[in-house]
């Protein structure tokens, strides 16, 4: 009698999965990139959270800053808003998608890991030190800046945010060379980079972005840093009343750059809407060429005051032509991309009842970015002579707001291999309605409180009683904000810590790589070799096939 | 259950040039960081000659020991693509004698620079054209040191024996990340020496 059994079948869809969070040991030394990317997910979605919360008291401050003073004095007051607004790019938009991508993006292009995982497992740790660093050097009266004068300890507290903050820089670039590298040159044979998932192929867009442009935000860091510290103090280090270092980064969160973290909204909805509508997507390449056009017209590192002689013979950057055909054709793209999901929810099933979540977020992050890009057009239209007012802030609001839609959707969407199991839909419907809603609402009042001339430095109050009422309803907007990300966030985290219950390998029917593994996806992600892969949706094709031969 | 692909010939995972496509990556991101402060020396440069300003005065920047810098960084691409060509052909000892002379050239640079930043006699905290002067020299010597370390392990793994004519990738992408450092040189070399 044989002392060795045959282990029981395995039947994924029933079984109950473990947590996929193995505990502290595995965060700290772990090199597979589901891993890695969980660990991205929880952080950006921590501080989306405590961005939304700093949103939420920013807005009681703006609505009545006269008998109100939140944070003691204007110079801290500055000094979280511009946390704010840099950490919804750089603590929130991109570490979600960069969290995503490092699960997904090698299963998709058919890969058994991240290319370079002790590299994308260091970025994510000296992501989350460098968000501390930031976090705490502006508690600590840090900042990118003052507007009155400051004590020695508070400039240092200030070249203490930067060196933070350009550490997150430093992690965000690592961690995208991994991503860009592993659809670059992992991909399984057969998958020409034209075959390339949309969402990957939307994050090699992405990363290469923001390797092209961050490096020039490290740059201006680096020079304010020293300006501070022994330099003749012109370059950011005058801490004596201006906006310091912050006037010369604010690009990074102004158009078009603000556009290069909402990228890959392109992408997510490229992947969920014809899975949703279960049809192919109808051309491929132009959906792609689309994508890469947005990435192109986001460049912005070269709009920005370093680059601007302040002398008066010369045109300022926002009013060249260069800056005003980048906001006019932006938008085009987004139509494209909304057309063509439009294309396969007419030409497929349609939703059926309720529409899931991811549905939702995909399409609520396009049609926020859609409306983010519209008020980009009219920021650069100059008769509106909107470039120092508000607007500026209502579309970055837009943009950053559907980019957390559209991640919120993409986590839904792929839960099944981030988490382990399907997420509760009702938790998902509510958290992405509530983010797209009080994005709308908090975009939408700040880019009308612009034509009202009300400024986009916080310091200066509304000059009109209908900018005060549109503070107003921009605080309202940020309260729904903040009670969908709580939800998010709640689901997201109690999922990886619990396990739920069994879930299907490919509930949705999805059709590119990542929906042949198992649910939750083993070590090297493919229990068999993939499949030649013959188009952009290798799975049809395997249906396809199967339906001929029988 | 797994929706299977077996109704396809399976396709093997590739891994082609991963450490070369990451450092092209790596190479791009540093040369926008670099392109990112020569902009800035060129933007406050302008501004000066508007106002009618000198920049740099008479003699303060010489063009002769930045123009050696110059040519020892070129001698160096030539001992860079030696290493690869070397490590294609399999031929061990050529590569480690070439990424020794690269690693050299390297040493020599910074001497020389150190040579030129002591003869400008230049202050961080002086004024602005010093300040930028400072920056540009000193974000290129960052980067020179980077792709100096990345030679000298190069080399290292070389030595024990672990790169070959199948396996030439790390050589290579030390060579393409050294040339982008002399692509940043002659940047700034023309400038801040050619154009001061």
């Amino acid at each position: 009698m044989t002392m060795t059994e045959s282990p029981p079948a395995n039947d994924t869809a029933s079984a109950v999965p473990a947590p996929v969070v193995a505990g502290l040991y595995d965060a700290l030394t772990t090199t597979d990139h589901k891993s890695i990317g969980r660990l991205w997910l929880r952080a950006g979605m921590v501080l989306l959270v405590g961005a939304v919360v700093l949103g939420v008291l920013l807005g009681f401050e703006r609505v009545d800053s006269e008998s109100t003073d939140l944070f003691g004095g204007d110079n801290a007051f500055f000094q979280v808003w511009a946390l704010y607004r840099l950490g919804l790019a750089l603590l929130v938009a991109a570490p979600l998608f960069i969290g995503i991508a490092t699960v997904v993006v090698p299963m998709q292009v058919g890969s058994t890991n991240i290319a370079f995982p002790r590299a994308a497992h260091a970025a994510v740790w000296a992501f989350i030190i460098g968000a501390g660093i930031t976090i705490a050097a502006v508690l600590a009266n840090g900042g990118w800046g003052a507007v009155d004068r400051v004590s020695n300890e508070e400039r240092e507290a200030i070249a203490l945010s930067i060196v933070g903050l350009a550490m997150v820089v430093l992690s965000l670039l690592l961690a995208s060379i991994c991503i860009a590298t592993t659809v670059v040159s992992m991909r399984v044979k057969g998958m020409t980079l034209l075959r390339v998932p949309l969402f990957a192929w939307s994050m090699l867009v992405a990363t290469s972005v923001w390797l092209l442009t961050l490096p020039v935000l490290l740059a201006n860091m680096l020079i304010a840093y020293v300006d501070i510290h022994n330099g003749p103090g012109s370059f950011g280090g005058d801490l004596s009343g201006d906006l310091g270092a912050y006037a010369q980064i604010a690009w990074v969160v102004e158009q078009p750059q603000v556009y290069a973290f909402a990228i890959p909204v392109l992408g997510v909805l490229g992947s969920i809407v014809p899975v949703a509508a279960g049809v192919r997507a109808a051309r491929h390449g132009l959906s792609m060429g689309l994508i890469g056009v947005f990435g192109l017209l986001s460049v912005g590192a070269w709009a920005q005051p370093f680059f601007q002689p302040t002398n008066n013979a010369v045109v300022r950057y926002d009013e060249k032509f260069v800056f005003i055909a980048f906001g006019l054709a932006a938008i085009l793209p987004v139509l494209g991309a909304l057309g063509g999901a439009a294309d396969s929810l007419v030409r497929g099933r349609g939703v059926q009842g309720v529409p899931p979540a991811h549905l939702l977020g995909a399409l609520g992050g396009g049609l926020l970015l859609l409306a983010g890009t519209a008020a980009g057009v009219a920021r650069v239209i100059e008769p509106f002579e909107l470039g120092d007012r508000v607007t500026v802030a209502g579309v970055m609001s837009l943009v950053l707001f559907a980019a957390v839609a559209s991640a919120i959707g993409a986590i839904w969407f792929w839960s099944p291999k981030v988490c382990g199991h399907e997420l509760s839909p009702v938790a998902g419907r509510g958290a992405v309605m509530l983010v797209v809603l009080g994005g709308l609402v908090v975009g939408a009042s700040q880019v009308i409180n612009g034509f009202f001339e009300t400024a986009n430095n916080p310091l200066v109050a509304p000059t009109e009683d209908a900018g005060d009422v549109l503070n107003t309803v921009a605080l309202v907007g940020m309260i729904v904000i903040a009670l969908g990300a709580v939800g998010a966030l709640a689901t997201l985290l109690n999922a990886m810590r619990t396990g739920g219950a069994g879930t299907a390998d490919d509930p949705w029917g999805g059709q590119t790589l990542e929906w042949s593994t198992a649910t939750p996806p083993p070590p090297g992600n493919f229990a068999e070799p993939p499949a030649l892969v013959t188009s952009e949706a290798p799975l049809l094709d395997v249906s396809s096939d199967e339906g001929e031969e029988s | 259950m797994t929706a299977t692909t077996t109704g396809l010939p399976a396709a093997e995972v590739t891994r082609p040039r991963t450490v070369l496509v990451g450092t092209m990556f790596a190479s791009a991101a540093s040369f926008m960081a670099f392109l990112g402060v020569v902009l800035v020396y060129i933007s406050e440069r302008a501004q000066a000659r508007t106002d009618g300003a000198e920049w740099f005065a008479d003699g303060a920047v010489e063009l002769g020991p930045a123009g050696f810098v110059f040519a020892t960084l070129i001698l160096s691409i030539f001992t860079v693509q030696w290493a690869v060509q070397a490590i294609n052909a399999g031929d061990r000892t050529n590569a480690l004698v070439a990424l020794v002379l690269s690693g050299l050239f390297g040493a020599a640079v910074f001497n020389q620079l150190w040579f030129i930043i002591n003869d400008s006699g230049f202050a961080l905290s002086g004024s602005n054209s010093e300040f930028m002067f400072f920056l540009v020299l000193g974000t290129f010597v960052v980067f020179m040191i980077a792709a100096v370390g990345f030679v000298t392990l190069t080399f290292l793994r070389a030595v024990i024996g672990q790169f070959g004519p199948r396996k030439a990738d790390a050589v290579a992408a030390a060579a393409f990340y050294w040339n982008t450092v002399v692509a940043m040189y002659a940047i700034a070399w023309y400038v801040i020496f050619v154009t001061k």
